[in-house]
Parts: C-alpha cells; structure tokens; sequence
C-alpha cells in the first residue's frame, strides 16, 4: 500500500481508468493487492489454441475470400479492456485495514483475544490451526533447501475430503554446488505470523495451556516442531524452541502430544548450553522441519494442531542449567 | 547475582535517584538519570532469559532517547537563557522537550508503548523497581520545572494516558501487564494535577508507590504472574488473597481506602480552579480501570474457577521470601484515608 501510495505521488499524474499501454514497469510498483487490478491488463486475452487457430484460418479465408476481417492483434480493443483503478485499490485496502482496525477495538472490549475472560479462563483445549479449506493452506509457508540451492522439493494441499493438508515432497541432502554449503537436506513448513490491521504482527497468547498437541499421520520420518516467540529484535530471529516428533507410518492417525516443558533453545539453528524455557504468552510461529539426512519422497498429513492443558503434567521446565554458565 | 555487584548496582541506583532528586542542577540531574538508566539494565536482566534480553534492550533504547532528547533541551536552555537552573527553563521550546523527555522516561501516554512490553518481559521483583523505584527522579524534575511548562501538553498526555492506561488494560491475563497499564494510567492523574498543585502530584505518587509495591510484593511471595494462576491463590494464601482484593479496590480509587484519597483530593483541587470536565472525564475513564480490578478480584476472591484436585493440594514449602514490610504497607494501603484532614494541613 505504501508503495502505491509512493508511486502515485512520484508520477503526479492519475492513472487513467481504462489505460491502452500499461506498462510491466508500473504495475511492479503497485504492489500485490493492486496486482489484481492491473494484471489481468498485461496478458493476452487467454485463447485456447483452437480458438488461436480459427481467427487465423478465417483470416485466411478471408483473404482468400471477399472481405478481410480485422487481424487479431496482440492489443485488445479498449472496450474489451478490465477496469484498472489504482484509485480504488488504494481506497479498497485502506478500508480493509480500518474495518480490521474496528473489529480489533470490538474485541478488545469484549476480552482477551476477543472473547469473554471467562471462556479464556475456563478454556482446558483450543484448536489453533485445522486444515479444512485452501484458506487454511494460505496460513502456512512451505520452505526447502531450494532457497540456498538444494534439490528438495516440497508441497502443501488440502489431503482426501479437505479434511486434512498433506505435506509431500522429495528430500535430497545433495549439497548446494556454491563453495560454501557443504551439507543440505531440508524441508518444512511455517505458519504465517498473524497480522492485524495496518499488518501489525500479533501474537498466540497460550499461557492457560501446557502441552501441544497434533494429530498427524506420517511416513516413519522423524520430524522437529519449532516454536518461535514474538520478538521485535532482529537477533532473536533466529531463535527457536524445538523437540522431535517420530512419526509412526502406517494407516492410523496418530496423536502427539508435546509438554511445552520439553521444548529446547536453539539460535541460528545451533542447540544452546545454556537453556531458556519457552515463555507461553508470546508465540509468533509453529513449523514443521524434515531434516533427517534420508534421501527420497517423504509426507506429513496434518489434521489439526491445538493446545490443551493436561493436569497430570507438572513439569516447569525439562533442562538444568550449569551454575558455570548461568549464574 | 554476585553479591558485591548486586550491592554496587543497587547502591548506584540509590544515588542516581538520589542525586537527581536533589540537585538543581540541570547536568547532574541528567547524570543520575543516567546512572539509573544503566544501573537498571542488570537488574532488568537478573533472569538471562531472551525475553528479559529484550526487555532490557527495550528500556535502554527508550531512555537513551529520551535522556538524548533532555540533553537538548538543556543545551536550548542554555543557549537562550545562559544558565542551568532547574526551576528557571523559560524557553518553551526547550521546556517542551524536557517535557516530553521526562514523559517518556515516566512511561505516559503518548510515549508509554515502552513500559508493558518491558513489565511484562522481567521477573516481578525488576518490575517492581521499574514501576516504583523509577518513577521518583523524573517526577521530581516535573515538579521543579512545573511552573514552566506547557500545561496543554501535560493535560493532553494525562487525559491519553488515563485512557489508554483503562482502555489497554482491559482484556489482559498477565499480572505485570495488568500492572504496567496501571501504572500509564496513575501517571496521568499525577501529570494533570501538576499545574494546579505539584504537593498532589507527589501525595499521589507516594500512595501509588505503596499501593504498587504491596501488590507485587503479594504476587512475588505467591509466585503469581498470569490470572489463571491468581485464581488458585485462595488455596495457597487465602489472608493474602483477601488482602490482594482490599489493595486492589484501593489502587482503583474506592473509599474508604487510601487511593480514594488523592483523587478525591485532585478532583477537588481541579473544581476548586473552575475545571469540571477535566475531572469529570478523568473520573470516568478511571472506571476502565477499575472495571479490570474488580475482574482480578472477582476471579482471585469473589468466586472459585473450577480447577482439579492437583492443583489445589500443591506441596506446602517454607516460604523463603521474606514479608516483613507486607502487612505495614498493606495497613498503610488500605486505612490511610482518616488521615486526610492532617494532609491538608501539610499544605
């Protein structure tokens, strides 16, 4: 939206509604919202190849027989143009984000996460995330060692009846030919960190609850579930807490059930000596990592993921530091 | 923490309050805004957890700014008016700035983003110091350049910070935030009254010290931090529950406890100067505030959550907290409104 905004400012002049020669250099700077408005400019009409095939055969004829037709050009005519309206994109986005911006103060008058305190109080089991749509999917980012120039490949759909998201793909720890990466071999999924409005980060708040808990059907791979904190520092990017989850194979869904408790610290992907526990009232991110060092096709079907809080586990927190390292 | 370093540091913040407290000097007042600022950056990271880290690193930032923001301002002053006095910044470009300066440091509205995020990221004890200890230097500048500044100023960020000390309080579970709002909210009361009556100011600061210091002081020796766990303090302390109720109605300005007593007083005082609305609406946005108190209370003493019977029999330990100012600041925070006639005398 910024961009756009910039942009508008910079050129002076209004975009036309209904623009002959938009250029591929303007439309970069609108942005991906505006994308939609402006796009569907930049392509050629899609034709179906026979389609392509008979305008051009009945030019042939034409010529061949007693008028001509208009030759079909790469230019569309400007009554078959889209409406373009960088006006409207910004108008429409910045509604968005104050109709969002009221739903939040909404909320905030009812209660914590917008529900009664109460109910949050009461609350012993919450689903975070389910897989019951394409939405679902969109909250989640799929990764691999193809971003450092590896050869895994991985995918995330909606699994049998949408009732499930698999998580498939083909692990290759071939290490990267750049000089400098001499091990590879990783696939994963995120999830996206919730925005408010105006795209301001928020964060889960699961300080009731003190177990995770998923319902997932693997392939026998061990996987690892890293949970990220809410930090407005850069340096604490890279810090994670994780813990292995062994899949079982075969047909039945299985239940894991993780304590918070057991979660290790790790920053830039290395496992700490001194250990921290995970702090519950902060979480920005779960995600899912692959990273056995087994070469060949592997999947993860995610049913849903949710916290609950199991009575029985009093834990505080699995590790001990060394009074020598942590005084 | 080794105990000579812990000595040093709390000996160094002693001294930094101390020295900006009494000096009427601009610089050394600065330098023991200083000194608090770095000697409050170990305490806040007594825990070397991340969270505490940030929370560390979010305090030195923010006072950093606001000590470079009072350091220009003084030499604006000097500029202009070729001396360092205190109580004699005539500049209002200069006096602004200080102002807002000390805002900051203060943690009011609009400059108050700071302090839940840095509450919330440290133990209860480090808390306590910041939403305590802290606030003595800078309301002590306040009151010595009070006759100087822009009163639209310190009406604007008292009025927002009461509001937004209610308003951001409200749908929270954790007790520091819960506390740092509380805090925002108090420091508009105490700015609003500053022009009319600066001995108000520091009469609400010193209720509000004690009534803050008895509240964490109960959270600590329960080991309290979130609601959920307030709510099974009456297994644990039932006398300290009871007590948490009567000092959280009093923080809430309810007679006959002591915090009615400097609202009652500041409200007065305002409608002694002709200003109705002002108190008016500062009443009632203090409803926000009290409406998440009587939560906590409702939830803590007022009524049993359900919980399962392993929460309830915990193991019994030897409290190792020590409590001996609890019940005197307790007393103090709870009976201290029959004594309101002999304040007035003080005046």
């Amino acid at each position: 939206l910024i961009m756009a905004l910039v942009h508008k400012l910079l050129n002076g002049v209004y975009i036309l509604r209904k623009c002959q020669m938009p250029s591929a250099a303007s439309c970069l700077f609108l942005g991906p919202h505006s994308a939609d408005y402006c796009s569907s400019s930049l392509q050629k009409p899609a034709a179906a190849p026979g389609k392509a095939g008979s305008p051009q055969r009945k030019t042939e004829r034409d010529l061949q027989g007693h008028h001509q037709k208009e030759v079909d050009l790469d230019i569309t005519s400007p009554e078959e143009m889209p409406e373009v309206s960088f006006d409207k994109a910004i108008r429409d986005e910045i509604k968005d984000h104050f109709r969002r911006l009221k739903d939040e103060f909404v909320s905030h008058w009812i209660g914590p996460q917008g529900r009664p305190l109460h109910e949050v109080l009461l609350e012993q089991a919450k689903v975070v995330w389910q897989f019951r749509g394409k939405e679902d999917l969109d909250k989640w980012i799929v990764t691999s060692d193809k971003t450092i120039g590896g050869r895994s490949e991985v995918f995330l759909k909606m699994g049998k009846n949408n009732q499930s998201a698999l998580l498939y793909g083909n692990l290759s720890s071939e290490a990267p030919q750049d000089g400098e990466s001499s091990r590879s071999g990783y696939c994963g999924m995120v999830s996206r960190i919730p925005r408010g409005a105006f795209e301001r980060k928020k964060s889960y708040d699961w300080s009731q609850f003190n177990t995770l808990y998923l319902r997932v059907r693997g392939d026998g791979r061990p996987w690892m579930v890293n949970i990220r904190e809410d930090t407005d520092i850069v340096q604490r990017k890279n810090q994670m807490y994780s813990y292995f989850m062994f899949t079982r194979g075969g047909p039945y869904w299985q239940e894991v059930k993780i304590p918070f408790s057991k979660f290790f610290f790790s920053n830039q992907g290395r496992i700490r000596d001194t250990q921290f526990q995970l702090l519950l009232d902060k979480i920005s991110s779960i995600g899912f990592t692959l990273a056995d060092k087994v070469d060949g096709p592997f999947f993860l079907e995610i049913d849903f993921i949710g916290v609950f809080t199991d009575p029985a586990h009093t834990e505080e927190y699995a590790y001990e530091n060394s009074p020598d390292l942590n005084p | 923490m080794n105990p000579l370093a812990l000595s040093l540091i709390l000996t160094t913040l002693l001294a930094g309050t101390l020295i900006t407290m009494m000096s009427s000097h601009w610089l050394t007042a600065w330098m023991g805004l200083e000194m608090n600022m770095l000697t409050m950056i170990p305490i806040l990271m007594k825990t070397t957890n991340p969270r505490s880290t940030e929370a560390a690193t979010k305090y030195f930032m923010t006072q950093a700014m606001a000590s470079m923001m009072l350091m220009m301002a003084l030499t604006i002053n000097l500029m202009y008016s070729g001396q360092w006095s205190i109580t004699k910044m005539t500049n209002p470009v200069a006096s602004n700035m200080a102002l807002m300066a000390l805002m900051t440091k203060l943690g009011s509205a609009p400059f108050h983003f700071w302090v839940p995020e840095v509450t919330q990221g440290v133990e209860l004890t480090p808390g306590m110091i910041l939403l305590t200890w802290q606030k003595l230097a800078p309301l002590s500048l306040l009151y010595q350049m009070a006759t100087y500044t822009n009163t639209n100023l310190i009406y604007l960020s008292g009025l927002l910070s009461i509001l937004i000390g209610g308003w951001g309080g409200l749908n929270q579970t954790q007790l520091r935030k819960i506390l740092a709002y509380s805090s925002i909210s108090h420091m508009g009361w105490m700015l609003i009254i500053l022009p009319f009556n600066p001995t108000l100011t520091l009469l609400n600061l010193t209720i509000y010290i004690m009534l803050t210091l008895s509240i964490f002081m109960i959270l600590t020796n329960t080991f309290t931090t979130s609601m959920s766990s307030l709510t099974l303090m009456w297994n644990k302390t039932p006398a300290m529950t009871i007590m948490l109720m009567t000092t959280l109605l009093s923080l809430g300005g309810l007679p006959p406890l002591s915090g009615f007593m400097p609202k009652w007083l500041m409200i007065h005082e305002l409608t002694k100067n002709n200003s109705i609305i002002m108190p008016l609406t500062m009443a009632i946005m203090a409803l926000l505030n009290m409406y998440f108190y009587m939560r906590l209370i409702y939830y803590s003493s007022l009524t049993i959550l359900p919980s399962t019977n392993n929460m309830k029999m915990t193991w019994r330990f030897t409290n190792t907290k020590h409590t001996m100012t609890l019940p005197t600041l307790i007393t103090l925070s709870n009976m201290l409104l029959p004594l309101t006639p002999m304040i007035s005398m003080l005046e």
